[in-house]
Order: structure tokens, then C-alpha cells, then sequence
């Protein structure tokens, strides 16, 4: 499977936005600031949304042009033929393309199993929006077909039809739930202080202090204390 | 060597660090040009006594040496065309101080508390170099003669702190002056303030050097385990770099920037008191104690203080011992040798130099594959597009030891092709933040920016499996403070007369 | 809002190829995965959390309703998408040294590319085929990728030395800690906010910051 490194999963989803303007804007737009204006850090939406990693909106407006000069590195047959005829020269110049839709591009890095995690995302995923409070339909409003997404299995399936496989999921970190990436962050930024604090302690003191600590840190506890999704300062 | 340079056309200063041919003594002048038409007439005589980088013959070289820069701002009122101008970088664009958050010159380092000259407007740079004062008085009063001659086209600017002959502080002379360090017996040395021995393994790039021996432990590493010289086009534009291209950052047309460079100029103060008392609490808890209280200078910088012996082949006494009389015996270059060729390929822990260490900082040489054998296309893949020439020299006098009062650092200067992806890379990558060498942010020891609400913290390792814990060394105080700067470009002796002779076209 | 969130960048980049060539691709990351070595670079330059390349076939765009324009496309289309620490430059600089011919080799079916160095060319072939990310989250914006995997070992050593020391004397407990502390010696790196690598981001960040300071 293309989308898993062990526990961690990968989710690409393209989903069409509707061709249309309102009041002067295209849904497209619409969209785009929509994306713009989710608060960042502890207070994006994706920080309630249960083992996301990593993750960003953005939207495809449209594919690009290769005008560069220049030719494909490996092996291209009408490079072969452009040598015989004018008409095969000009083939093997590359083509515009266009796309007719714009895509809502969202792409997640999380742990565990999709419907799961889209779940969290219907159930979870809220942000304040200029003092209004939205849901994740509030991103997807004017993408094709969305209209008829009205429960959270309503949802996964819509998620699943606009879902890409990935060829290739690297994986250059860990695929451990983030409670457990979160807490050993939390264990190594203290530990690190402890035993910085402790160097050179009697061996009575430092075993008397280790245990203060661990009782405060509580390396099993994962829920607290640790760091928080998206925590941007100490 | 396959590449030649035109040593007669590119500025004496990009090839020749000159401390190193016995000029001494150096004086920083700084201007500003009201009058383009003017300014050029005064670039025009200027250039008649720069200092190439042509070879000299033993006996030869003369008693003083000139060389000229300009800021962007300087570049613009010499009136270069627009169009030249444009195909300057961004961060050459902006100058050093609007740099600072990349920079780090923060606290205070920050640039409103730099010397008086740096709240004016920098144009133009003037370096003598000198064997001996009277030498860099005569070319001063030369110069001054010049901008005189000028016709208040160009002004000289005040506002360097520093004292005055009378030894009385002051706060705005008009010139930087910067020597060598001499020890008890008035011999001059390569140490700066804080007694380490400083600028020994500068790079060493092509057409530099026919001297196969200078490259060791200078150039690039190879998978072979030998060394190289670096791409002249990491050092000088209009030649191939390490990306196998011309520098990106040369302005057009061509005969603007071949065989020019960049340079930063930094101001940088040593707070000599407090790196006094810290080295010295730290070692009452440093294994070891007191006795050990050189090698943990050592493990700030990489290189024993005494004689600059790198750590990574003396990692402790009895090592450093050895060295030392091996270093006595040897003859002028093998004592070179000893000093630059090295690697850290069986230290990639850490253990005996660490990874916080200056040096390493720096120019961690092929350590960032971190022994993983060919992981990289090369094992400095990480290193050789980061390197920087090192000019410059200490300045000011330490006179009570215990105080970080007065005015005493360095003056550094440092040349590259790019300063965006050398010098500031290195200065906030390597030296304010470690991820590199996976040590978080944790910085440099001696160059990192740190404060009372921030202060510093590296660990050093110890040798793996040894049951050994490593040692920390915390609370670390902001040691070298930022006290003015910008960035430069060095144009080449043809290009100086072009811009003199207001005939930069790159139509 | 931004391509970086703490000390992670997102990068989007969309690049054409010939659609008989999609096969040739997949093949390609298939072995890429197979032979260890191939990554062996990538893991040691260890920059990436996360990073994916996504083919879409060039009638694989998804099409949810008829209402929904049919797209007709000449190429299909590569995605990739990366989570990585630094700053763009330094990045692609990075990538471009140490790890050549991997690149050259994952990009090698597209449309015009022009091989991983000289540097420039294949600079301005990801700077033109990149697409800038509107809302970019991270989990732990202090943590570089490096900081991720070593809480991981500290953790693990951590609760293992404290069930092995409860009932130590003193001196054993010292002598344990201190293999332990030599065992974890490259994780006590500090984790602190990213230094800045865009003065135009952090601008971006400072002026976000300043305008949702009153309402929260």
C-alpha cells in the first residue's frame, strides 16, 4: 500500500471545486481565502483533528507549462522522428495543458487508520472564523457534489472518491500516534533539563531527585502533562 | 592546478589574507559620496594604488596595500545603470543590519547599539593594510588628500568607537584601526582576545595555490579520505562553482562582477571579563577541575589555545603532550600540516572535538554524513557550498582582563560568493541553531547569541559505551557582541576603473 | 497562510509526464523502496518528517459528478509533496549535493527536467512548478524531524531505566545513570522556537500575530 510507512498514513485528496461566481468571486476564491484565514499553530482547526502530523490545504488552480528549453532526460521517441519531419519536430515540443476544474487540495501526514481520522475530522475540526465558529464543511462548501454530504459516513465516502494513492511515502520520521511523539518531545525537553540541572548531584540526591521527577513527568501518562498539538512556544 | 587566475585584475585582499605576509597593521576608513560625478573622480584615484593579487616576489611586496568596496547604496550613487544593479542578491541589497533576525544580532547585538558610523550611510570602504603604522599614516594622509581632492564629492565618516592616542574613549573617530596582537616579548601573534589562535584553516580554493600541501585539511574532502580545492566560484565570480555554474549573484554585465566577490564586515566585540569568569567557574566543574581548564577552552573552539593543536588529535593531556613536542620538532610545513590536516571522520560522536566546538561549527568537514559511507554524492556535499574566506584582524587592547569594558574583538571579515547561502547560513544554521548536528538549538559557545533570558547550553559527548555521562555546560553568556557592519561587493581593478570612468553598460 | 509552520517548510510541486511513462515511474519508487540503498541518502540527510509523490494518470483526476467538466489532459501529472526542516534554499541545496542521482532518478520521466546539477536550472524548474500552501499545520513546530525520532529513544530509555532502578542503592543508581545519560548524549539538544529563515514570512507571522492578539 502506497498511502502506509507502518502506522503512518498518508492521505492526498483533490476535490473538484464547482466552476461558478458569486457576488464576484469564483468559488474557487472563496475557497482560497477560506484556507487563508484558518489560524495557525495550537489554534488551526487540525490541531483538534486527532494524530495529524502534518498537514496543509491548498488549491490547484491549474497545472504549468513546461516552455523551458530544453528536452526529457531519458529516451522520447518523437525526438527520433523530429530529425525526418517538421511535423514530428513540432510533437515533440511540449503541449498546453489546461485543467477545467480547480481542485481543493488537501494533503495530511497522520497515525492510524483513515476512516478513523476523517471522522475526527467531521467530529473535531473547528476554528474561529472572525468570531464565527466553523466545521470542516465550512472548506469543503463549494467543492463538487458536497451538497449531499450530510453525516460524517457521508463524509468518509466523499473524502474517499476524491482520495489519491501515493506512489512513494517516505517516511523520515516516526509512525507512533502523536500523543506518543508529543509526550516524547515533552520527556526529551525535560529530561534533557534535569540532567543539566543534576550534573555533578551525590548519588543519594540525584536518586531522590529522579524520582521527584519522573513522579511529575510521568513518562506513561501520555494524555499529561506534554507538549500540545501545534505548540508554538515554550 | 587547472584553474589560472587573473591575480593582476582581482583585488589583493580575495586571495592573500595579509596578516599572513606581515601587514600587521590595518585601518578601516568608511565614506559616503554626495556627488556621483565626484565620487567616481575620487574611485578613479583610489584605484591607482589598489593592491592587486599578483604574486610577490621574495623581498618584494610593498610596506602597504589599499583596497576599496561599496555597499548597494554606495553602488547606486556611483549611478551604475539600473539594469546592472537589479542582478544584485536580495540580502547584498538589503545590507547587514535589516539582516539581523537572520543574523541573530539581537539584544546587544542589535544594531542600534552598533558604533555611531553604522546609523549613517555607508558607501565605500577603504582598507590599508600595513607592516608598520607609520606605513598606513602615510597612505591615510594619502587618502584623506584624495577625498580633500574630491571636492566634498566624498566624505569620510565619523562614529567609530575605540580610544584615542591618549587612550581616552571616544566615540567617534573617523577611521577602524585593527592589529595583530603581540605577546609579553612584542612578538606578534595569531591570537585574538580571548587567547585562542585564530585564522589557521582558511579555505584554499583553485588557481590559489600551486602548493599541493596548503590544500590538506583545507580544501574538500574526498571519498578517498584526500583533499581538494574548492571551486574558485565559491570565492570569486565569473569563475565555476560547486555546482558546476557561474554564481548566480554576479551582476551584469559580465566585466562588473568578474573576478569580484562579496564581503561582510563585522564589528565584533569580546566581552574578555566575562568569558574570563565563566571559562573559570566552568572548569572547577569540568572532570577534571582546574587542570583541565584548557581543554575545555579547547572544547569551546575546537583548537587549544597555546598553539591552536586541533582537539580532534589532542583530545587530552597527555595527547596534546605528545603533539606538542612533535609540533616543536617539525619544520615550518609540517607544523602547518599538523595544524589544518584533519577530519572528523573518527570522531563522528563527538567525543574528542565536539560538535558545539567553533571550529567544527564552522566547517564540520565530512561529519554531517555522520559515518554512513557514501550516503552523499561526496562527503562534504553538506559543507562545500558553505565555506568562507576569513580576512581580518583583533582590534583594541584588553586592559583589565576582568571587565568587558573598553573597546577590543575582532574585525571579521568574511568572502563569498553568496552571502545568503555562505556566510549567513553558517552564522544562523551552525552558529545559533544545531539542527544539523541534531543538538536542537543549541549554539555555538563562543559566537551563539546568547542571553540572560535564552542562555546557552551544549553537551559535551564522551566516548560511546564508556559508561562516562557527558558533560554539560550551561548558562551560557553572551561572549562576543555584534558592534557594526554591512556587506560589501569587491569589484575586480577593471571593473574599478569602469565604474570610475562611468562606463558600466550591461545593454 | 504560509509555506512554514515552525520549523517545517511545505513544499507542493506538479510536474508533467508522459502518460506511457507513469508505469516506468512506478516502477522506479517500487524499487526505490525495494533497495535500501537508494534511500540510505535520504535518511541520513534527515531534513524530511513526511514526504510523498503521488502519479495521477491523465484521466485520473477525480470527476464526482456528470455537472463536473471532464478534464482532457495531454500528460499525466506528478505530486509531490514534502514536510521538510530548513529553508527552501537550503533545502533544494542540500538535496542537490548529497543526493544527486536520486533525485535525477525520481524526476527522471518528467516533462523538461533538467537533471538535479548544475543547480540553477533545476532551481527554477521546482520554483516554477511549485504551488505555495494557504493553511500549513504542524504538530510540533519546535521539533525538527531529528528532535521527533530522538524523543522517541529518549522515551523508551527513560521508562526503561526507571523500572530497572527502583530498587537500586544509591551508587549503582549513579553508575546507571550515567550509562544512561552516555547512551542518550546526542538527545539533549534544547528544542526553542525555529531561528527565522524569511524575513518575509516572519513579517507575514508578525502581522497575523499583532492582528488576532486583542481577539483571543
Amino acid at each position: 500500500m502506497g498511502n502506509k510507512s507502518g502506522n503512518a498514513t498518508a492521505l492526498t485528496v483533490l476535490s473538484p471545486i464547482v466552476n461558478g461566481i458569486v457576488d464576484g468571486q469564483s468559488f474557487a476564491d472563496i475557497t482560497r481565502e477560506r484556507c487563508l484565514r484558518i489560524p495557525i499553530h495550537e489554534k488551526s482547526p487540525l490541531a483538534k483533528v486527532p494524530n495529524t502530523y502534518l498537514a496543509r490545504l491548498f488549491i490547484l488552480d491549474n497545472v504549468f507549462y513546461e516552455s523551458l528549453p530544453g528536452s526529457d532526460s531519458v529516451f522520447n521517441f518523437s525526438e527520433i522522428t523530429s530529425i525526418l519531419s517538421d511535423s514530428a519536430r513540432k510533437k515533440a515540443l511540449p503541449r498546453k495543458d489546461q485543467l477545467k476544474s480547480k481542485y481543493l487540495v488537501f494533503s495530511s501526514n497522520f497515525h492510524g487508520d483513515l476512516d478513523e481520522y476523517l471522522t475526527g475530522m467531521w467530529e473535531k475540526w473547528s476554528f474561529d472564523d472572525h468570531g464565527q465558529q466553523r466545521d470542516v464543511r465550512y472548506i469543503w462548501e463549494h467543492c463538487v457534489s458536497f451538497e449531499g454530504v450530510k453525516d460524517c459516513a457521508g463524509f468518509i465516502s466523499y473524502i474517499k472518491r476524491c482520495q489519491l494513492e501515493a506512489t512513494l511515502f517516505f517516511n523520515g520520521s516516526t509512525d507512533d500516534s502523536l500523543q506518543e511523539q508529543l509526550k516524547a518531545l515533552y520527556l526529551k525537553q525535560e529530561f534533557s533539563k534535569f540532567a543539566a540541572e543534576h550534573q555533578g548531584k551525590s548519588a543519594a540526591d540525584l536518586q531522590r531527585a529522579f524520582k521527584t521527577f519522573i513522579e511529575r513527568v510521568q513518562p506513561e501518562n501520555l494524555s499529561q502533562p506534554s507538549w500540545n498539538p501545534g505548540q508554538s512556544t515554550l | 592546478m587547472t584553474q589560472n587566475l587573473d591575480l593582476t585584475d582581482i583585488q589583493g585582499n580575495i586571495v592573500k589574507a595579509y596578516g599572513s605576509f606581515g601587514f600587521f597593521k590595518a585601518r578601516y576608513l568608511f565614506l559616503r559620496i554626495d556627488d556621483g560625478d565626484k565620487g567616481r573622480g575620487f574611485v578613479n584615484r583610489i584605484t591607482t594604488k589598489v593592491t592587486s593579487a599578483e604574486r610577490w616576489e621574495k623581498d618584494a611586496a610593498p610596506s602597504v596595500t589599499t583596497n576599496i568596496a561599496f555597499t548597494y547604496s554606495g553602488l547606486q550613487a556611483l549611478e551604475l545603470p539600473t539594469a546592472s544593479l537589479i542582478g544584485f542578491p536580495s540580502d547584498f541589497v538589503m545590507g547587514m543590519s535589516k539582516r539581523k533576525d537572520i543574523l541573530g544580532d539581537d539584544g546587544p547585538s542589535d544594531p542600534k547599539n552598533w558604533d555611531k558610523i553604522w546609523q549613517e550611510t555607508v558607501h565605500i570602504w577603504i582598507s590599508i593594510n600595513g607592516k608598520s603604522m607609520k606605513d598606513i599614516e602615510e597612505r591615510y594622509q594619502w587618502v584623506t588628500q584624495q577625498i580633500e581632492a574630491s571636492g566634498c564629492g566624498v566624505i569620510l565618516l565619523k562614529g567609530h568607537r575605540g580610544e584615542d592616542e591618549a587612550g581616552n574613549p571616544r566615540d567617534d573617530l573617523p577611521y577602524q584601526d585593527a592589529s595583530v596582537l603581540y605577546d609579553e616579548k612584542g612578538i606578534p601573534t595569531a591570537k585574538e582576545h580571548f587567547g585562542y589562535t585564530d585564522g589557521i584553516s582558511d579555505p584554499v580554493f583553485e588557481g590559489q595555490t600551486n602548493n599541493a600541501a596548503r590544500v590538506l585539511g583545507r580544501g574538500k574532502l574526498t571519498r578517498e579520505g584526500g583533499w581538494e580545492p574548492l571551486a574558485t566560484g565559491e570565492f570569486i565570480l565569473g569563475h565555476i562553482d560547486e555546482a558546476m555554474e557561474y554564481p548566480q549573484t554576479a551582476p551584469r554585465p559580465d566585466l562588473l562582477s568578474r573576478n569580484a566577490t562579496y564581503m561582510v564586515y563585522r564589528k565584533l566585540h569580546e566581552n574578555v571579563g566575562t568569558f574570563n569568569k565563566y571559562l573559570d567557574e566552568q572548569a572547577e566543574i569540568f572532570p577534571g577541575g582546574k587542570e583541565n581548564k584548557e581543554l575545555l577552552a579547547a572544547k569551546f573552539s575546537g583548537r587549544w589555545r597555546d598553539n591552536g593543536a586541533p582537539l580532534v588529535n589532542t583530545p587530552d593531556n597527555e595527547s596534546k603532550a605528545e603533539w606538542d613536542k612533535k609540533f616543536a620538532a617539525a619544520d615550518f610545513s609540517t607544523q602547518k600540516r599538523m595544524l589544518t590536516d584533519f577530519s572528523y571522520n573518527d570522531d563522528i560522536d563527538g567525543a574528542k572535538c565536539p560538535s558545539s566546538a567553533h571550529m567544527r561549527r564552522i566547517n564540520p568537514r565530512g561529519s554531517l554524513e555522520y559515518g554512513v559511507k557514501d550516503a552523499f554524492d561526496t562527503p562534504g556535499a553538506l559543507v562545500n557550498r558553505r565555506r568562507i574566506l576569513r580576512r581580518g584582524l583583533p582590534y583594541g587592547k584588553v586592559n583589565d582582563a576582568t571587565s568587558d569594558k573598553g573597546n577590543h574583538g575582532i574585525i571579521f571579515m568574511a568572502l563569498n560568493a553568496d552571502i545568503k547561502r555562505q556566510f549567513e547560513f553558517v552564522q544562523q544554521q551552525w552558529i545559533n541553531y544545531a539542527n544539523d548536528f541534531k543538538e536542537g538549538n543549541d549554539k555555538d559557545v563562543l559566537l551563539g547569541n546568547h542571553d540572560e533570558k535564552n542562555p546557552g547550553k551544549v553537551v559535551l559527548k564522551v566516548e560511546r559505551n564508556s559508561g562516562k555521562p557527558p558533560h554539560f555546560v550551561c548558562n551560557i553568556p553572551r561572549l562576543v557582541e555584534t558592534r557594526g557592519g554591512d556587506y560589501f561587493f569587491i569589484p575586480s581593478i577593471t571593473a574599478l576603473k569602469m565604474i570610475a570612468g562611468g562606463i558600466i553598460d550591461p545593454t | 497562510m504560509s509555506n512554514i509552520a515552525g520549523k517545517a517548510y511545505a513544499m507542493n510541486v506538479i510536474t508533467p509526464m508522459r502518460w506511457y511513462k507513469v508505469w516506468l515511474n512506478r516502477l522506479i519508487f517500487w524499487a526505490a523502496q525495494k533497495v535500501p540503498n537508494v534511500l540510505n541518502g535520504l535518511l541520513t540527510l534527515s531534513l524530511i518528517h513526511y514526504a510523498r509523490w503521488v502519479i495521477i494518470p491523465r484521466d485520473k483526476f477525480p470527476r464526482l459528478d456528470p455537472s463536473q467538466p471532464k478534464e482532457d489532459l495531454e500528460y499525466s501529472y506528478m505530486m509531490f509533496f514534502s514536510n521538510f526542516n530548513g529553508s527552501w534554499a537550503q533545502y533544494v541545496d542540500s538535496f542537490t549535493f548529497a543526493i544527486p542521482s536520486g533525485l535525477d532518478l525520481f524526476w527522471k520521466m518528467n516533462v523538461r527536467y533538467p537533471k538535479s546539477v548544475p543547480l540553477t536550472p533545476f532551481h527554477d524548474y521546482i520554483q516554477h512548478n511549485q504551488i505555495d500552501t494557504s493553511h500549513y499545520y504542524n504538530a510540533y513546530p519546535m521539533a525538527a524531524s531529528n528532535d521527533v525520532k530522538s524523543a522517541k529513544t529518549v522515551k523508551k530509555a527513560l521508562i526503561d531505566f526507571n523500572a530497572a532502578s527502583s530498587n537500586k542503592t544509591p551508587e549503582e543508581f549513579l553508575e546507571d545513570y550515567n550509562k544512561l545519560l552516555n547512551q542518550l548524549q546526542h538527545d539533549f539538544g534544547e528544542m526553542r522556537p525555529t531561528p527565522i529563515v524569511s524575513l518575509a514570512a516572519q513579517a507575514v507571522k508578525e502581522r497575523y500575530m499583532e492582528s488576532h492578539a486583542g481577539t483571543r
